[in-house]
């Protein structure tokens, strides 16, 4: 006896996406590109703002952009805030780690919460307490300032990637290992762990860098004019003129685009998971 | 009278047969083990007495019902799985009464039988308590519980035992054949584990790359293999391969073989000699012709396995391995000269090319 | 307020109490020093500032002594709507992100093929970050009084989006907050689907329970620490946010962190005390939805066990 039964079983069904599937999905990609696109669109378009199409396109809005007042100046006082900023996290951050994970596991628990601390801090509370403590001191209102409350800041940022990447390569046995060889924990450290979490700590630093260089909050009420980065001129134009902010904004979504697909691609390559930590805007 | 009957059953997915032509009668209150490697379709085929698969041909029965088509959860069946299959949200009094609940047993029932059957695994004082604050084994036996609560017609435990350690293995799954044989529920239990499968069971079915090999009792399985493959996975064969030279001779390379009568057999035929380690004996000096096939060889490895010490010997090209009494062992080291004998009447042949 | 000092403490009593005990051990003490350099940034640009902040917001200035006179000073009209706009925008686009992004995020997780599965998971990886101007500022371009959106809809549909809508109101703001809500929220409920194992539907189907059953009783409570975490981290994600509502709505709309920036910047004049009780109030708040989720992804973690 045989029966053959070609109604559509649950293994079927599943090879094909269902309609309210792609119309969420549609909805979501329509959502997430539009603003964007639009925006690129703009920043090389003669004018758009009485048809549907823009009338017609040209890359002078890029030239005038570059050619601002304040364009070289505020993207290298961006780079130097990002930069510096990871530096000091990587300095402080990478050594912290490790060293809680393999000689102080009970001050585990307190790292974590420290690390979770700053999503519960508005930024705007944290700039009001810093600016309030700091008047009047030598490194109030000063980049020293910024870099610091940047730092904490974006410290979850570095945090995460390096302590999955710590984790995934069993720090613990490793240091062991090196130092039954005769190595000093800092030579462990320098020779051994680094060069195997570094997927987490590239991961981390992009991370970090495209955190900071699109900062604006802090930068704007710590510093305000005395220090402009990139995203304080970009909302200057908007202000002034919406085809050069749009040309700005597309640098920085460029920028943005570009860190992130690096830190995807490092994450495929390595393991180092990329963001899912809350993040503060 | 078989209760649950499987007829021609096939399933393939996409280009791999994963079952193929599984026929098999099951009796009332039996508990049926299905062994094999990974992949031999054991689990496919528990599947699809379980509904959550459906065959591309072939119908099964239950209680002289045709169940193919019927949906899961009208198939009236438990189900025990390989693990983490507790709900993590319900204590383990609610997931106990969550099948009772489904069938809307009235609420006085449903507590005396979740009570009964946390009395049958012996874990009455876990009610209260979730899933994440039991330990592996413990989980295993509310799963137990769980799929009996309903009183299924069948019960079906897919390598419940295999995420366990071994010692909690041991113990459970004596506790699921007490369980089984004082219910007398009809029971189809998924295993890759042989010791497990002939501890437990009353009929085995040794399967590979989706056919059955053979179907008996753990006896006939052991004791009586009817395929290389059988010989082989339950527990371990000695092979020498070589053609049929006469009516209970078979020559292998360099060596000659006496059997019993190989009436089924045709002269010159690609055959297997399927030798058991136990059924070996290990002499230190040359013993009479009487003892059956000599061989001679040198001790290469001896290793220690509780009861009995495994020797591995070597006799040109080829290793034989036969297990000794720990006694017997003291008498015996390495790269010395032994002769190991065994009866023609322990010798399985098997042909080759099947 | 005394909650808020032993929240922000807690870490550090800890560390005093775990060094305490090992005051005898020298190398015990040794150990806790590798912590220092790091505990030093948090004190100095994290707990101090926040502690002087807490403080600041009971001290009267022209006395010097303790008053509650901040506190009550919000509930004048022009506080009392911040907190309300502040609490409307984050609990409303979160809510939208929670519901809209769990529906997203289950048509990704029941998609078939791999590559697109993945290539959305990145695409909310990087969006949600996009915020702040540039974001702000491509809502102007699409929703705008000539953005694309607004003549598409006047041209073909003679429907006119202006006056009753604008971008730089609190509907174009939800608009542009649920941006980043949206796809926050796919990347913390997918791995919650994931999460959600085929024995635990198998089970309940042999059981004898169909398919709205299991949601019922086990695939949305399994869910339910997991929306509850969204829920919260998209709360405290659009409360603390400024940098998108100062571009699209700096004045138009009141909220929190817009008047404590303006106090910042000196820009109205008010007590700076006035400032640190907001300032203090919003970290209550956002203190209280952080540690919400904390709990509810610790559940999460525990029953993924």
């Amino acid at each position: 006896m045989k029966i053959n039964r070609k109604s559509p079983t649950a293994a079927q069904k599943k090879n094909r996406p269902q309609v309210w599937q792609i119309i969420l999905i549609a909805f979501f990609i329509f959502y997430m590109f539009l603003p964007i696109l639009s925006t690129y669109i703009f920043s090389i378009a003669t004018r758009w703002d009485r048809t549907i199409f823009p009338e017609g396109f040209t890359f002078e809005f890029y030239k005038e952009a570059t050619d601002a007042s304040y364009f070289t100046t505020s993207l290298r006082n961006s780079l130097i805030l990002s930069l510096s900023t990871i530096l000091v996290s990587l300095i402080i951050i990478i050594p912290t780690v490790y060293w809680v994970n393999v000689r102080l596991p009970k001050a585990k628990s307190i790292l974590d919460i420290l690390m979770i601390l700053p999503f519960g801090i508005p930024t705007v509370v944290l700039a009001l307490a810093l600016v309030q403590v700091y008047n009047g001191t030598p490194i109030g209102r000063s980049p020293v300032l910024l870099i610091g409350a940047v730092f904490i800041y974006s410290m979850p940022f570095m945090y995460r990637p390096i302590s999955n990447a710590l984790h995934s390569i069993d720090a613990l046995t490793l240091t062991e290992a090196g130092q039954s060889l005769g190595a000093s924990t800092l030579q462990v450290m320098l020779k051994v762990i680094i060069p195997n979490i570094y997927p987490g700590i590239i991961s981390g630093s992009l991370l970090v860098f495209a955190t900071v260089f699109a900062e604006f909050t802090l930068t704007k009420l710590i510093l305000g004019a005395r220090f402009k980065t990139f995203p304080l001129l970009l909302v200057e134009y908007t202000r002034i003129n919406g085809n050069i902010a749009a040309a700005f904004s597309v640098i920085s979504f460029t920028i943005a685009w570009l860190a992130s697909l690096l830190i995807l691609w490092i994450g495929k390559k390595g393991q180092g998971s990329s963001t899912q930590a809350p993040h503060a805007h | 009278m078989a209760y649950l009957e499987l007829k021609n059953v096939h399933k393939t997915f996409g280009n791999v047969k994963a079952v193929n032509d599984f026929t098999l009668d099951i009796n009332k209150g039996k508990l049926v083990s299905f062994l094999g490697p990974s992949g031999c379709g054991k689990t496919t085929t528990l599947r699809m007495i379980a509904g959550f698969e459906q065959p591309d041909e072939g119908t099964i029965q239950l209680d002289n019902e045709d169940i193919t088509i019927v949906s899961p959860n009208q198939r009236d069946i438990g189900m025990v799985f390989q693990a983490y299959a507790l709900f993590p949200n319900m204590s383990v009094r609610q997931n106990i009464a969550f099948g009772l609940k489904m069938k809307k047993t009235p609420k006085v029932e449903i507590e005396k039988r979740v009570d009964e059957v946390l009395e049958m695994v012996r874990l009455k004082d876990t009610a209260k308590r979730y899933p994440h604050q039991l330990s592996g084994g413990q989980q295993q036996r509310i799963a137990l519980a769980r799929a009996l609560a309903v009183r299924p017609r069948v019960l079906l435990l897919d390598e419940p035992l295999s995420a366990l350690d071994a010692e909690v293995r041991v113990a459970l799954r004596g506790e699921i054949r007490r369980i089984q044989s004082d219910l007398a529920i009809t029971t189809v239990y998924v295993t890759h584990d042989q010791e497990e499968a002939l501890s437990i069971s009353d009929q085995v079915v040794v399967m590979e790359n989706g056919v059955i090999q053979q179907v008996g009792t753990p006896q006939e399985i052991y004791r009586a293999p009817q395929t290389r493959f059988v010989a082989t996975f339950i527990g371990t064969a000695n092979q020498f391969f070589g053609k049929v030279g006469g009516e209970s001779e078979v020559q292998c390379s360099g060596l000659s073989i006496s059997t019993r009568k190989l009436s089924d057999f045709t002269k010159g035929q690609e055959v297997v000699v399927l030798v058991r380690p136990e059924l070996i004996s290990v002499n230190t000096s040359q013993p009479s012709a009487d003892a059956g096939n000599i061989i001679e060889g040198i001790v290469e490895t001896v290793t220690f396995h509780g009861a009995v010490t495994r020797l591995g010997v070597h006799m040109n090209q080829q290793r034989v391995v036969a297990d000794i009494t720990v006694n017997s062992a003291e008498s015996i080291s390495l790269n010395q000269t032994v002769w190991l004998s065994f009866k023609p009447e322990v010798c399985k042949v098997m042909a080759v090319a099947e | 307020m005394l909650l808020l000092t032993f929240e922000t403490c807690h870490p550090i009593i800890i560390l005093m109490m775990e060094m305490i005990k090992s005051k005898h051990n020298k190398s015990e003490l040794k150990k806790w020093l590798g912590f220092f350099p790091f505990l030093l940034f948090c004190l100095a640009f994290e707990f101090i500032p926040i502690l002087f902040l807490i403080r600041g917001s009971f001290i009267d200035k022209t006395t010097q002594g303790f008053t509650i006179a901040h506190y009550q000073a919000m509930s004048r009209t022009v506080y009392i709507n911040s907190f309300l706009n502040s609490i409307k925008i984050s609990g409303l686009t979160a809510i939208i992100g929670v519901i809209l992004g769990t529906l997203i995020g289950y048509a990704i997780y029941r998609w078939p093929s791999e590559s697109l599965k993945n290539a959305l998971i990145s695409l909310s990886d990087v969006t949600t970050n996009f915020s702040g101007a540039p974001l702000a500022f491509s809502f102007i371009i699409i929703l705008g009084m000539n953005g694309v959106i607004t003549q598409f809809l006047f041209k073909y549909f003679n429907y006119e989006l202006y006056p009753g809508f604008s971008i730089y109101s609190f509907s174009g703001l939800a608009l542009a907050y649920v941006y980043f809500q949206l796809p926050l929220m796919v990347l913390i409920i997918i791995p919650a689907f994931v999460g959600i194992r085929k024995e635990w539907q198998e089970s309940a189907e042999s059981m004898g329970a169909n398919n709205f059953q299991f949601w019922r009783f086990i695939g949305i409570p399994i869910l339910g620490p997991s929306l509850l975490a969204g829920l919260t981290l998209l709360f405290a994600n659009a409360y603390g946010a400024y940098a998108t509502a100062f571009t699209l709505v700096e004045s138009q709309l009141s909220l929190v962190t817009l008047q404590i920036g303006f106090m910042i910047a000196g820009e109205v004049r008010h007590d700076p005390g006035v400032g640190m009780a907001m300032a203090v109030l919003s970290l209550f708040i956002m203190g209280l939805s952080i540690a919400i989720y904390q709990i509810a992804t610790t559940r999460v973690r525990r029953w993924s066990k």
